[in-house]
C-alpha cells in the first residue's frame, strides 16, 4: 500500500494534492481503490460546479456497487480528467496519478490528515 | 450471529489473499486479488476455478425417492437418464419458487439435488415436511464432498489431464460421468454456473478437495471468486435466486414462469401427478404461452417478466433501480452491473476473439410482460434516467468452445435493391464459373466424402432436354399396377426411368427400387413420412400416431443428419409421455473405438425400447455396420422392427469389398447416388418386399409419399445421368470399391506415417470405408480446413464425437472416394499425405505442389472410355450445343 508523502488524505479516503495556494487535485487513495476492486465507471462533475468539503462531488462504480466521492475542499472545479470516463481503471491502477477533478478558488478545507496519519488510519 | 460456516477449501481461499465475506451463513471469497474483472476475463478466455462447496447437496433414495422428487420439483424425474442432470425448480403451493436446483444422477437409485447454500435450511425444512408421506430419505453431503466448478474453453483440456485423456462425459450439457482423476474417485458434470459452453463441476471426497484445487491451478487455472460468478452469470442470463427468483423488489413473490427457463424446468407429464404447486403453474403457463403469442388482453397472472436489458447510455444499473416507459414506472432492475468482454472481429466461422477489453453496462429486470424485445425504456440510476433497451440475450454459446458476448446494435438498413445492366453481371458471372471449374477439376485436391464428380457421359446427359421437362407419373390399380403419364412427351423418360430401376435394383440387391427423390435428405423424409403413413393406415379418423422408438446414430457420434429428429425425422418422430422428449435412442459405442457401434449393448438397448424403426447409416463412418447381428437379435425376440440401413455416403461400396445390405437384413436402402456412387446429385430408396408380403404395402406407400408426396417435377435430366452412372457404377464397381478401401486404408497409414493424428482403430488400417478422419486439436477443425482450401485441398472440419459441435471440431474428414476415381493409388496419396503434413504440421504453403500433383490426374476412370463412347459423347455435346 502506498501513501506519497507530499499528499494529503480524508478519512473517506480521498488525496489532496495543491498545485498552488488555493489550487488543488483531488483523486482517491491506493487504499479506497484496493478496498472498492475493479472500478468500471465513474460519474465525473463539471467544469464550473462549486463543491463544499466533505460533500459528494462525483461517484465512482466498481462491478459490486457504487460509491460516492467527497471532496476534500470547497472551491471551484477548473477540469475534469475525462480519460476516466473510458478507462475507469486507471484509478486502479495508478490512483495518484489518475486525478479525477482540478479544484480552483478553494476557500475551505475539510479534515485532512498527512501521509503517516493516513497510513496508521487505515491500518487500524 | 451464529459463526460463518467455512468450506473445505476456505485455508486455500485465505492462503491466496482472497476477500472473504458473508454469503449465505458461509465465510466464501468474493474475489482473489485478481479482482472480478480479471477473473471474469480469464473464465471466458482460459479456465477458472469457483468453490461452491458451500452449495447444499442433499443425497435422496429409497423406494419412493423418485415419487417424492416428482413432487417436490417442477421437473420430470422420469426422463433423468443416468449420467444426466436437470435444472428443477422447488416451487411453493402458490406457484412461487422456494428455490432452484441441479439434480443430478449419478447413480441408478441415488440422487442428488443441489440447492443455493442460503436456502439450504429452509428447503430442508420445505423438503423434510414432505418427505414424511413417501418411503424415502435425504441425507445432508454438503460436509463430505467438496464441489469445485471448472469452467472455461480450457477446462476439458485440463481436467483430461487428472482423467489421464478418458473423456469427461459425453460432449453435451448436464451430461455426468464418475471417473478416476490420478487415482480418484471423482463425479463430473457437465454443468455450471458460468454460462461456458465448456464447463464442469466437479465433486470429490472432502479429503481430496485441496489437491484437485492445487492441480488443477499447477495445469494453468485461476481462482475466481463469488464476483466473478455472478457477473458471469448475469451475463449468461442466468437468475438468482433473491434477485431475478423469488422475492420481488415489491415485497410480492415472482411467479416461476416470470422466468423462462420455467418452460424448460416445469414439467406436466402425468405421472408428476398433483405435485406441489402444480395448479398455478399450469395457469401460469397458459399466461405465459398468452404472452408469448403476444395476446396481452389479462396479465394478472403473469403481470411481470424477468427479461434482459442492456444500458445504452453511460452508467450502470443495480439491483432494485426502478424502470419506466414514459412516465410509467413498469419495473425494476433485478441485477445489473458493468461486465468485461473481450471484443472481436471478423465475420461468422472467421471471427476472431482480440486481446482488446470492453465493458457494457447490462442486467436483468422484472418488467411489465407486455414489454417487447427491443423496446426502449428509462432506468432511474440515482436520479438520472438512464436510456435502456430490452434485449433477447446478452451472450450466446452455440459456438464452441467460446462464449460470444452479444452486444446490442439495432438492426442495420438494408443494402440497395439490385439493379444496372445486368450484362457485365452476366459475363462475369461466366467468367468466374470458369475459373471455379477449372480449380476444381485441374487444380484442387477433392477429398469431401459426399462429392464425386460424375463423368463427362454422366454431366452432358443431365443437361439434355428432358432437363426442362416434366414426367409426373403414377401406378393404377385399375391398369393391373401400370404407370399412368400425366404429360405427353414422356416416353423416352419412362423408358429411362424403367431402366435405371432394373440397373439399381441389380446393384441394391433388392426387389423395388424408387428412383424419383431428387436428394438423400428426401429419400430419408419419404420413407419416415411413408412409415408413419403405413404405421395409422387402419385408422384414419385420429390424428396419425408418430414414430417411436426410433434407433438411430446419434449426430455427435457420427450419425446422418438426415436421419436425426432435427434433420428428415423431425416431423414423423413421437413424444414419449413418460420423458416427455423425442421418442429416440441411440446405438451405443464400443469403449475403446467410438466409431463403432457395441453390438452387446446395442442388443440391451434394444430389448429394453422394443424399437419399432431402426435406422443404421452415419455420415462420419470408418466402419461396416452391424446389421446382420442386429437383424437376428431382433428376429430372435420377434419385434416386427422395421430395419434400414440410410447409405447415403457408402451407397457406391454396396458389394463385396464392403456390406450388402440386404443380404445382411436391412429392408429398406436409403442413399445419395453423388457421394461414392458415380451419379448426379440425387436420391434412391430400395425396398425388399415381395408382392404378397404384408410390408408389401410400406413399399407401395413409400411410392406415393416420393410422389405426389414429395416432388411432382423429379428433375429429368439428372435422370438420365443416373442411368449413365448406374451402368458406369454396374460395369466398374469392382475394380472401383477394391480401389476405394484400398486407397483409404493406404492414406490413413500414410498420414499416420507423416505424423498426423488419425482416428480409428490401427488394427484394420483405421477405416473400411472410404472416410479417414485426422485430429488436428480441439477446436482448430475450421481454422485448418480454411488452411487447406487456400492451398486447394478441399475437405472438410468435423467435429468428432468427443466434441461440442462444428465450431469447436478438432478433426478433418476425408474421402479418397473422387480422387480414387481421377486415378489417385497409393503412391499418390503417399505424397498427398506428405503435402497435408506440410501444410498442416509444419505450416508450409503447398498450392504449387498440389497443382503439381493433380495436373496428372484428370482423366476421368471407372467409365466408358472407349473411342466409339468418346465420338457418341462429342456428338450428344455437340447436337445438344453443349
Amino acid at each position: 500500500m502506498n501513501f506519497p508523502a507530499e499528499l494529503k488524505y480524508t478519512k473517506d479516503h480521498e488525496w489532496l494534492k495543491m498545485i498552488d495556494d488555493t489550487t488543488g487535485l483531488v483523486g482517491i487513495t491506493d487504499f479506497a481503490q484496493s478496498e472498492l476492486g475493479d472500478l468500471v465507471f465513474i460519474n465525473l462533475p463539471q467544469e464550473g460546479d462549486e463543491v463544499t468539503a466533505e460533500e459528494s462531488f462525483c461517484d465512482v462504480e466498481s462491478v459490486k456497487a457504487v460509491s460516492d466521492v467527497m471532496s476534500p475542499v470547497t472551491g471551484v472545479v477548473a477540469e475534469v480528467n475525462t480519460e476516466l470516463e473510458d478507462e475507469p481503471q486507471k484509478l486502479n491502477e495508478e490512483p495518484y496519478e489518475a486525478w479525477i477533478a482540478k479544484i480552483e478558488n478553494i476557500t475551505a478545507f475539510g479534515d485532512l490528515m498527512d501521509a503517516a496519519d493516513y497510513e496508521a488510519f487505515v491500518q487500524k | 450471529m451464529s459463526e460463518l460456516k467455512r468450506t473445505q477449501l476456505y485455508d486455500i481461499h485465505v492462503a491466496a489473499g482472497a476477500t472473504m465475506v458473508d454469503f449465505g451463513g458461509w465465510e466464501m471469497p468474493i474475489e482473489y486479488p485478481t479482482k472480478i474483472v480479471a477473473e471474469h476475463l480469464y473464465t471466458r478466455h482460459f479456465c477458472s476455478l469457483f468453490d461452491v462447496s458451500h452449495m447444499g447437496r442433499i443425497l435422496v433414495d429409497g423406494p419412493q425417492a423418485v415419487d417424492f422428487l416428482q413432487h417436490v420439483l417442477s421437473s420430470n424425474v422420469n426422463a433423468l437418464d443416468l449420467n444426466q442432470a436437470q435444472y428443477a425448480i422447488i416451487p411453493n403451493e402458490d406457484g412461487g419458487a422456494i428455490d432452484d436446483a441441479y439434480l443430478y444422477r449419478f447413480e441408478e437409485e441415488r440422487y442428488l439435488l443441489v440447492v443455493n447454500a442460503a436456502n439450504t435450511d429452509k428447503d430442508l425444512a420445505h423438503l423434510n415436511e414432505q418427505i414424511k408421506a413417501y418411503d424415502a430419505k435425504m441425507t445432508v453431503i454438503t460436509g463430505d464432498w467438496a464441489a469445485i466448478a471448472v469452467q472455461g474453453p480450457k477446462s476439458k483440456e485440463l481436467l483430461q489431464i487428472l482423467s489421464g485423456g478418458e473423456a469427461l462425459t459425453e460432449p453435451v450439457k448436464n451430461a455426468l460421468n464418475t471417473l478416476k482423476f490420478e487415482g480418484r474417485t471423482v463425479r463430473v458434470a457437465k454443468t455450471g454456473y458460468t454460462g461456458e459452453p465448456i464447463g464442469y463441476e466437479v465433486y470429490i471426497e472432502s479429503a481430496e478437495a485441496a489437491w484437485l484445487w492445487n492441480r488443477l491451478i499447477e495445469l494453468g487455472a485461476k481462482p475466481a471468486g463469488l464476483g466473478a460468478r455472478d457477473t458471469l452469470r448475469l451475463e449468461a442470463g442466468l437468475p438468482l435466486y433473491g434477485h431475478d427468483m423469488g422475492p420481488a423488489p415489491d415485497g410480492s413473490e415472482m411467479p416461476v414462469f416470470a422466468v423462462s427457463l420455467a418452460k424448460f424446468a416445469v414439467s406436466f407429464a402425468p405421472q408428476k401427478g398433483d405435485y406441489v404447486g402444480r395448479k398455478p403453474l399450469e395457469r401460469q403457463y397458459a399466461a405465459f404461452k398468452r404472452i408469448m403469442e403476444r395476446d396481452f388482453s389479462n396479465l394478472d397472472v403473469l403481470p411481470k417478466r424477468i427479461q434482459p436489458i442492456a444500458l445504452l447510455d453511460r452508467g450502470v444499473m443495480r439491483a432494485g433501480m426502478p424502470i419506466y416507459k414514459g412516465d410509467e414506472q413498469v419495473g425494476w432492475v433485478t441485477s445489473g452491473t458493468m461486465v468485461p468482454y473481450y471484443k472481436h472481429e471478423g465475420v461468422g466461422l472467421q471471427t476472431v476473439i482480440l486481446d482488446d477489453v470492453a465493458k457494457r453496462s447490462i442486467g436483468l429486470a422484472y418488467m411489465n410482460s407486455d414489454l417487447l424485445e427491443d423496446d426502449e425504456v428509462a432506468i432511474d440510476v440515482r436520479g438520472r434516467k438512464l436510456k435502456a433497451v430490452v434485449v433477447p440475450y446478452h451472450m450466446r454459446v452455440d459456438a464452441p468452445p467460446f462464449a460470444r458476448p452479444i452486444i446490442y446494435r439495432p438492426d442495420e438498413e438494408e443494402g440497395p435493391a439490385a439493379s444496372g445492366d445486368r450484362k457485365p453481371k452476366a459475363l462475369e458471372l461466366i467468367t468466374k464459373a470458369i475459373d471455379n471449374h477449372q480449380w476444381r477439376q485441374e487444380r484442387a485436391i477433392n477429398l469431401i466424402p459426399s462429392e464425386m464428380t460424375p463423368s463427362r457421359a454422366v454431366r452432358l446427359l443431365c443437361a439434355s432436354d428432358p432437363s426442362f421437362r416434366y414426367a409426373e407419373h403414377k401406378k393404377i390399380k385399375s391398369f393391373y399396377d401400370a404407370d399412368v403419364f400425366y404429360y405427353q412427351g414422356t416416353k423416352f423418360i419412362d423408358e429411362v426411368e424403367q431402366l435405371a430401376v432394373e440397373e439399381m435394383k441389380a446393384f441394391l440387391g433388392c426387389s423395388e427400387v424408387e428412383t424419383r427423390a431428387i436428394s438423400g435428405q428426401m429419400s430419408n423424409t419419404a420413407v419416415f413420412s411413408a412409415l408413419m403413413d403405413w404405421k395409422n393406415r387402419l385408422d384414419r379418423k385420429h390424428d396419425p400416431k408418430r414414430l417411436g422408438y426410433v434407433l438411430n446414430n446419434h449426430i455427435v457420434k457420427g450419425g446422418h443428419l438426415s436421419a436425426q429428429p432435427m434433420g428428415a425425422l423431425h416431423d414423423y418422430i413421437a413424444i414419449d409421455p413418460v420423458t416427455e422428449r423425442q421418442a429416440v435412442v441411440n446405438f451405443p459405442v464400443c469403449k475403446d473405438n467410438i466409431y463403432k457401434i457395441d453390438v452387446e449393448e446395442t442388443k440391451k438397448v434394444i430389448d429394453q425400447y422394443r424399437p419399432e424403426f431402426i435406422i443404421f447409416g452415419k455420415s462420419m463412418v470408418l466402419h461396416k455396420e452391424p446389421v446382420a447381428a442386429i437383424r437376428e437379435f431382433v428376429d430372435d425376440l420377434g419385434l416386427q422392427t422395421t430395419i434400414m440401413y440410410d447409405m447415403a455416403h457408402v451407397l457406391g461400396l454396396i458389394g463385396d469389398y464392403f456390406q450388402k445390405p440386404f443380404q445382411e437384413g436391412a429392408e429398406i436402402v436409403t442413399g445419395s447416388t453423388h457421394k461414392t456412387f458415380f451419379g448426379p446429385q440425387r436420391g434412391v430408396v430400395g425396398m425388399n418386399w415381395k408382392k404378397g408380403e404384408l410390408k408389401y404395402g410400406l413399399w407401395e406407400t413409400l411410392e406415393s409419399r416420393v410422389f405426389p408426396g414429395s416432388v411432382s417435377n423429379h428433375h429429368l435430366g439428372t435422370q438420365l445421368g443416373l442411368l449413365m452412372a448406374a451402368y458406369e457404377m454396374n460395369q466398374f464397381k469392382d475394380e472401383y470399391q477394391k480401389a476405394v478401401i484400398a486407397n483409404a486404408k493406404h492414406f490413413a497409414k500414410a498420414l499416420k506415417a507423416q505424423g498426423l493424428n488419425v482416428a480409428g482403430d490401427p488394427a484394420i488400417d483405421y477405416t473400411e470405408t472410404h472416410q479417414v478422419i485426422v485430429s488436428v486439436g480441439y477446436g482448430t477443425g475450421p481454422e485448418v480446413a480454411e488452411r487447406l482450401e487456400r492451398n486447394s485441398i478441399i475437405c472438410n472440419y468435423q467435429a468428432t464425437p468427443e466434441e461440442e459441435g462444428f465450431t469447436a471440431s478438432g478433426a478433418l474428414r476425408m474421402g479418397v472416394n473422387e480422387m480414387t476415381r481421377f486415378g489417385f493409388g497409393p503412391k499418390e496419396f503417399d505424397r498427398l499425405a506428405e503435402i497435408m503434413a506440410d501444410c498442416i504440421l509444419r505450416g508450409k504453403e503447398v498450392k504449387e505442389d498440389v497443382a503439381a500433383l493433380r495436373a496428372g490426374y484428370t482423366e476421368m476412370k471407372y467409365c466408358f472410355s472407349d473411342a466409339d463412347v468418346v465420338s457418341a459423347l462429342d456428338e450428344l455435346a455437340k447436337k445438344t450445343g453443349i
